[in-house]
Formats: structure tokens, sequence, C-alpha cells
């Protein structure tokens, strides 16, 4: 069991390795993806510093705390485009039978087939974490948990989206649903959770779960709370196990193609 | 068990069918809303019933026109589609129940679909595909090194697949899919788009690897030449169903019932209305004529033509491509 998992974790780092080797191919392309990534982050912080020039408190947030929260917004976003870009275009390979030479692989097939990809310019988004890590105040303490978070916030993101564009194994087009999904995650996650009340915050802690995924841990990183800790870390196992029994239920239905595929 | 005077087979199929529900849609505009408030469906069944048995070094041809169910059987054999009844056993596993276990044991190479990373040399893509099936990396340098002399590829080894020529990227498809040594290789129209040459070159790596590490091989290809020149037995599939599961020595035998002979004639000879005797080409002194032995002999055919009248003369058998055909339009 444990070869097993070295040996897909192997399997994984490579992948992803090679994945970013073909990005950085075009030395420019690949660096101005991660610099105007991080660029344009930055440009969406202004509206919030106008914005606590007239106030001190924000759905009880001070300026320190958007910026944390923009920056674990970013760190989730990052880690899971970077690590898992293909879990975001699931949909796209089940629909056109591009699992097949997966499947033929002695490997985990939705791990193998979610990070045969990288998107550069998610690397930026990771970099500006970091930076509004540094803005935010260093230590150590902060960073491990700031990362553990990023990771965690990324899983749960991957898995929902896996979640949802798996449905195409049931109702064929459903990349529209996926993406609505992915936006509203990413759109809500940029919010101080207290401007949202009743219906909307219970939503936001069950259905689009960016709570747990970034309102949680900020509570943490600004009072750390073991319960809360645990509460995020708890989620992410079940909703990853959730992802992975989606698929591969949906996997037993899965009907190829005989389309012409190149692995570009 | 092994079978009396036969080796174990290692591919059983027993009773194999694969039915796909296909999303029906009127034409226009109109047909495609009313599909989205009242969709209709229909069953295509890919594979109906099918059994058959592989034994062990075989080269078998599977093939079968467009839409017969080659592809479909063969991805039920590795794994990649689920049946909707019936048993597969490769290599007594069955790929519903243990695919990761059989893919440590078989390759698979789709002529249609690439597995390699293009942006990666063919040495880094049969390094990471040793890393798929966990092969140490001092393993996976020697067995490099083996298929590298084995199989020529120095030419190329260490250009970017995307810079190789087609015939140069199956070569490595096939090799990578060999890093692993499996024991059964599924070969899915692995010469599709490929000039003569380097199709004779893929056919000599497919018989060297069946004759040097004793690899199964399951072929399907539309190439009559793949067939010919590398299989000891042939099924077709057509419709779903087997038509014939034959060696290619009876399949000749049996439908090579017809000749064909070309002649160079001194003087003109009517064979019109002789029974037994088509005639396929008449230029005046050159006859291009096809015997059906069953109903006359090729030597009561010559008598007619008369020995003394022939300047040249070339008999040979009807194409196997014409047999092929033959049995797709027609059946058995």
């Amino acid at each position: 069991m444990l070869t097993a998992v070295k040996n897909q974790t192997r399997i994984t780092a490579l992948s992803i390795k090679y994945a970013l080797m073909r990005e950085m191919l075009n030395k420019a392309t690949f660096t101005s993806n991660v610099v105007f990534m991080v660029l344009n982050n930055a440009s969406f912080i202004i509206q919030w510093v106008v914005l606590f020039s007239i106030r001190d408190n924000i759905g009880g947030y001070t300026l320190k705390q958007v910026l944390l929260l923009w920056g674990l917004a970013a760190m989730t976003y990052g880690v899971s485009r970077f690590f898992f870009a293909k879990a975001f275009s699931l949909s796209n390979i089940i629909n056109n039978g591009k699992l097949d030479s997966f499947l033929v692989q002695p490997k985990n097939v939705l791990i193998s087939a979610i990070t045969t990809d990288v998107s550069p310019s998610a690397l930026g988004d990771i970099l500006y974490g970091y930076i509004i890590l540094f803005i935010y105040g260093f230590s150590f303490g902060t960073f491990f948990l700031y990362t553990l978070f990023g990771i965690l916030g990324g899983l749960i993101v991957t898995a929902i989206s896996v979640i949802l564009n798996s449905l195409s194994f049931w109702f064929q087009k459903t990349d529209v649903i996926a993406e609505t999904g992915n936006n509203l995650m990413t759109n809500f996650a940029t919010y101080p959770d207290g401007i949202f009340k009743g219906a909307v915050k219970l939503l936001l802690y069950t259905l689009v779960p960016v709570g747990i995924a970034t309102y949680l841990p900020i509570q943490v990183l600004t009072e750390f709370n073991l319960v809360k800790l645990l509460i995020v870390l708890g989620f992410t196992i079940i909703i990853v196990l959730l992802a992975f029994l989606v698929f591969y239920k949906g996997l037993k239905r899965y009907s190829s193609s005989n389309l012409m595929i190149a692995r570009i | 068990m092994p079978k009396e005077g036969r080796f174990m087979a290692i591919i059983t199929v027993k009773n194999l069918s694969k039915t796909f529900k296909v999303k029906l849609k009127e034409k226009g505009l109109k047909g495609s809303i009313k599909s989205i408030f009242k969709p209709k469906y229909k069953v295509v069944r890919a594979v109906n019933n099918i059994s058959f048995e592989v034994e062990k070094g075989e080269i078998i041809a599977f093939i079968g026109p467009n839409g017969a169910g080659k592809s479909t059987t063969i991805k039920m054999l590795t794994g990649i589609l689920y049946p909707n009844k019936g048993e597969v056993n490769v290599l007594d596993i069955n790929p519903v129940v243990n695919r990761k276990k059989l893919a440590y044991q078989i390759g698979t190479v789709f002529g249609q679909k690439e597995q390699l990373w293009t942006h990666l040399t063919p040495y880094d893509n049969f390094k990471f595909f040793g890393a798929i099936y966990d092969i140490p990396e001092a393993a996976v340098e020697k067995k490099i090194e083996e298929f590298n002399e084995v199989f020529e590829l120095s030419e190329f080894i260490n250009t970017p697949v995307r810079n190789l020529s087609l015939g140069q990227r199956i070569r490595c498809e096939i090799v990578a899919s060999l890093i692993h040594e499996p024991k059964v290789l599924f070969l899915d129209e692995p010469t599709i788009g490929l000039d003569p040459v380097v199709k004779e070159n893929i056919r000599t790596l497919i018989k060297r690897m069946n004759k040097e590490y004793k690899t199964t091989i399951f072929l399907t290809s539309h190439d009559v030449g793949d067939i010919e020149k590398l299989c000891k037995r042939v099924i077709i599939i057509n419709d779903g169903k087997i038509v014939l599961d034959d060696s290619m020595e009876n399949l000749k035998y049996h439908y090579l019932n017809k000749k064909i002979v070309e002649v160079k004639m001194r003087e003109k000879v009517n064979l019109d209305n002789e029974e037994g005797i088509t005639i396929l080409k008449d230029k005046g002194y050159n006859l291009k004529i096809e015997v059906d032995i069953t109903k006359k002999s090729v030597t009561d055919a010559l008598k007619l033509l008369n020995p003394e009248n022939i300047v040249d003369i070339n008999i040979s058998n009807i194409p196997l491509e014409d047999i092929i055909s033959t049995i797709y339009k027609e059946g058995i």
C-alpha cells in the first residue's frame, strides 16, 4: 500500500515536472504569464485600499485581513490550477474519450488525468499569495499554516471541480455547470464573510464551501483555533474522497471515442 | 488447464456484449429544441455476444470494417470499457475487477492516439513509462539500451518526439509500450497513415518482438499487408458479431477457389458464356480472366486459350484484400 502511494506520488511529480517543462519551452510567454498574474491580482487590492480609507472595518475584516483573504484565495486558486489544471476541463476529457491512455496504465486514473498539465499563471497566483503573507507579517507558524490552508483549499476547489465535471459521465456536457461552480468558489472567496447573512452564509458553508476553504482558515490564521483547523482538515478529506467516489462511479459509464488524439 | 495438444489460452472471451445509448436528434434547430424536451435514444449493439480464445505467442489479426466492434472489443480487453454482458479474462485477470494488475502485464498502442509527451525525447519518454510501471531506474536504462540496439533507435532517441516523422513516432510508441515487457500487446491500427517502407519497418519490429520476447500480439488493422505478413490466425468481426475465426492458411484455402489468369496471346480467343470463366479485362491480345476452379480447372481454361497461342502467362490467387472485402459484404 505504502509502496503504491510512493510510486503514485513519484509518477505524479514526474508528470507535473514534464508539464512544467513543456510550458517553460517558451520562456517569454511563461514569465509574462507568471508576472502578469501577480500584477493582475495586485490591481484588485486598490479598490479595497480605497474602501478602507472610508471605513476601518468591512464585514468584520480589517485591511490586513482582507489582504490575507486575497492572498489565501490566490493561493487556493493557484494550487488547484497549477497542480491539478486538468480537473477544470475534466468534462472535455471524459466527453472526448481522452481517458483511454490513463486507463491502460497501472496508476490512479483520476490523479494521472488531472496532473498532465499545469497553468503557468497559477504559479503567479501562488507567488502572489506568498508576497501577501510577507506584507501581512511573516512568522514560521503563520507560514506553515498559510501553506497548509493553501494546499487544503486547493484540494477542496479541485475536488468540487472533479465532482461537477464528473457529471459528464451521466449528462454529457456539464462543463458550464462545473465552470459556474468554480467561478462561485473563486468570487465568494474574495469578500469578507461578515457581509453575508442567513441563507447565503449557510450556502457558503455547505454547497459552495468557500467558508471552509477560505473563511475558517482566515479565522485560524488571525487567532489559532484547533477545532476550526480540524474542521477544515476533516472536510477536505471527506470532499476529496467524495470526488474519487463520484469519478470512479462515473468511470463505469465511460464510453471512450475514436477521435484522433495527440498528447501536446 | 492446458488443452490437449494446445497451449493455454491467455485471452478468453465468453459471450461478450457491449451496448451504447445514442441520443437521436431530428434535423435543424427545431430538432435540437425538441431533443431537449423530449429526448429520444437508440441502443447501438457495438459488440454482440462474441466468444474466442487467444493462445500464448500468437499474432492474431482482429479485423472488420469501420464500426464493426474491433476497437470496442480491444477496449474491453484492456479495461478501458466495461462490458454489459459476458466474461473477459486476459492472463487470468478480469480487466473489470483488476485493471491495474492487468496493466502491468499488457501493452497497448493506439495508432490514432498518441501516448508520448511530444516535447520530450523518446529517451525521456521511455524513462517516464518505466516510472509508470515502477521499474527501477537502472533497469529502465538497461532496457532502453537493449531496445536501442534491437529496434535501431539511436538515430532519433534524443530528438524531441514532435520533431520525429510519423513512422519514427509510431516506432517509439510501440517501443514505449514494451518497456515493462508485457506478455500481451494490443495494437490498434499501428500502421495507419504510414508509407509502405515505414509500414514494412513496423511489421519487422512487431515480428521481432514476437520472436525475441515471445509477446502475444492482438492486432487490428485495415491494412491487408499487416494481416498477411504478420498473422497466422484471423478473426473477422462485422456488426458486432464474429463472422470468421480461422487460420490464415484455411482462410486462403477455403476462399481461394478462384484463380486469376492473365495471358498475352498471338490470336484473339472468344471466351464469352464459358462456364466458370469471368472476363475481367479484354484488351484484344491481352486478356485477364477469373477461373472458378469449382466449375472449371485451370488446365481446362488453358486448353480453351490454346497453349500454342499463349505468348506469356501469369496465374495468381485472388488478393486477400478481395477475400476479406467479400466476407465483410456477404458474411460467410
